[in-house]
């Protein structure tokens, strides 16, 4: 992934992101660390195009995160699963597929059922998200981030809503998806998932880019709010 | 095991609320036995034809203002969510009326005065318009409340996967409305069905206007109010249970 960050800013009410300047090539799966309020998932809705930074711009492989071209290659997930609480989990998936990708009823079934059952959903296609568990809606939200075909695929906090168990589970099921080839940007407070899967680490602090490296820097890092984060996450 | 216990829940269930009907039932036959006259609801059966009459003016005025009152209500809702302030500031002050008004002043009021100064003697139309206007405020909270339920995440979502502006209402928004706005829609409908009673006022023949003309004509006045409650519950009943019904199953 090639990933250019030129000077955003990001204002709500207050100025969350100051003038983030970042340059990065050749890594696949990047983790996004740091307490609430860093502006860790503020920075991943621009990365995602999804938000539009008050100024400046962000470049992803080569294409401005608010072309069309970009967004077609993207898949989200959000933390709370998000899917559209009225259709099935397949019916998420295959609308997406015949309205907005021109792929035929039958196409759409097949890539659905293909994507559930990756991960492992086969058996709850045809039920509503309220009447699956958390963590199914999770992954069943994942699948439907995958269905698209992305070349990345951003996860903001995908376990935030989700217990001990559930987390391991829907974790579980992202590190299966490692031999997709799809690129990964996700936000995370479970420091072990980001030493398995990501290959590289931005630790976000008040706003800024605090602290970056290989996950590596988790174990040694050098300033010390990263180490107060390690102590305090731990 | 779990099938065992909700099948004894249902059968207590049962039981319980059998015996909440045979308390009120109890208690409306004491109440008529302690009356001093005679009781009978014979002398009704020659206006069998009058209150039938009402029974489907009753409905017919309802649906007429269940439908006015969705279109209109709908209207109020947009001009409330315009950007123009004046529709806004428009759509509040008419609300604040609306709610400090007894349905009874707003149905003369339509009827008597506001309808001659448009040179309309139509009693009738103008007190069902009066229902369609004292209840369009409140079908406008209804939709407020079901179109605010869905969540600025889905339409992140919908902004994410590339939706046009036809299909989000198409397909993910309108679907989930529908779902949420029928529960209230149908307790709007009971207000309704009740708030037609007041028409009688302009002599127009709902239900409550053919029970009082055949009192006016048996004297028998409490079986007339009692034959009336009844008439009103058979109505109002069926469907406040089709509510809790369509409650459970389309629930998100």
């Amino acid at each position: 992934m090639k990933l250019n960050i030129n000077n955003i800013s990001h204002s709500y009410d207050v100025e969350v992101l100051h003038d983030l300047k970042f340059n990065l090539e050749g890594y696949k799966s990047i983790a996004i660390i740091g307490v609430s309020g860093s502006g860790k998932s503020t920075l991943i809705r621009l990365m995602s195009g999804m938000e539009k930074p008050t100024f400046g711009n962000i470049d992803i492989n080569e294409m401005n995160v608010s072309s069309e071209e970009y967004r077609k290659k993207i898949g989200f997930v959000f933390q709370n699963h998000n899917l559209f609480p009225h259709l099935s989990l397949k019916r998420n998936i295959t609308l997406i597929l015949e309205k907005t990708r021109n792929k035929t009823k039958e196409e759409a079934e097949t890539i659905a059922l293909s994507k559930l059952k990756l991960l492992h959903l086969s058996d709850q296609v045809n039920k509503l998200p309220k009447n699956v568990s958390g963590g199914q809606a999770q992954r069943a939200s994942i699948a439907r981030a995958l269905s698209v075909d992305p070349d990345i695929i951003f996860l903001d906090e995908p376990t935030a809503s989700l217990d001990p168990i559930l987390t391991h589970e829907v974790l579980t099921a992202v590190e299966e998806l490692k031999g997709l080839g799809k690129e990964f940007i996700f936000v995370t407070h479970v420091l072990s998932f980001v030493r398995d899967f990501a290959d590289y680490v931005i630790y976000m602090h008040e706003g800024r880019i605090h602290e970056y490296g290989l996950p590596s820097i988790l174990d040694s890092p050098k300033t010390k709010e990263l180490k107060e984060f390690m102590r305090k996450v731990r | 095991m779990v099938l065992n216990s909700t099948s004894t829940n249902k059968f207590n269930n049962v039981i319980w609320y059998s015996l909440a009907i045979l308390t009120v039932l109890g208690f409306v036959i004491f109440v008529v036995l302690r009356q001093t006259t005679d009781f009978s609801f014979i002398v009704y059966k020659d206006y069998s034809s009058l209150i039938q009459t009402g029974i489907i003016n009753t409905i017919l005025i309802s649906v007429i203002s269940l439908l006015g009152s969705m279109i209109l209500g709908f209207v109020f809702y947009l001009l409330s969510k315009s950007k123009i302030k004046y529709f806004n500031a428009l759509i509040d002050v008419f609300t604040e009326i609306i709610y400090g008004t007894p349905l009874l002043v707003l149905i003369i009021v339509m009827a008597f005065l506001i309808g001659p100064a448009f040179n309309t003697y139509e009693r009738n139309v103008m007190g069902t318009i009066a229902l369609i206007i004292y209840m369009s405020p409140y079908m406008k909270n209804v939709y407020k409340s079901a179109f605010s339920s869905i969540s600025e995440e889905q339409y992140m979502a919908m902004d994410l996967f590339g939706f046009t502006p036809f299909q989000r209402y198409r397909y993910i928004i309108i679907p989930q409305v529908i779902r949420i706005l029928m529960p209230p829609m149908m307790n709007n409908f009971s207000l309704i069905i009740k708030g037609s009673a007041l028409l009688n006022v302009l002599s127009y023949t709902e239900l409550f206007y053919a029970i009082r003309l055949a009192q006016s004509k048996t004297f028998a006045f409490v079986e007339g109010y009692i034959l009336m409650w009844m008439l009103y519950l058979i109505i109002t009943i069926p469907l406040s249970q089709l509510t809790k019904l369509v409650e459970r199953k389309w629930s998100l």
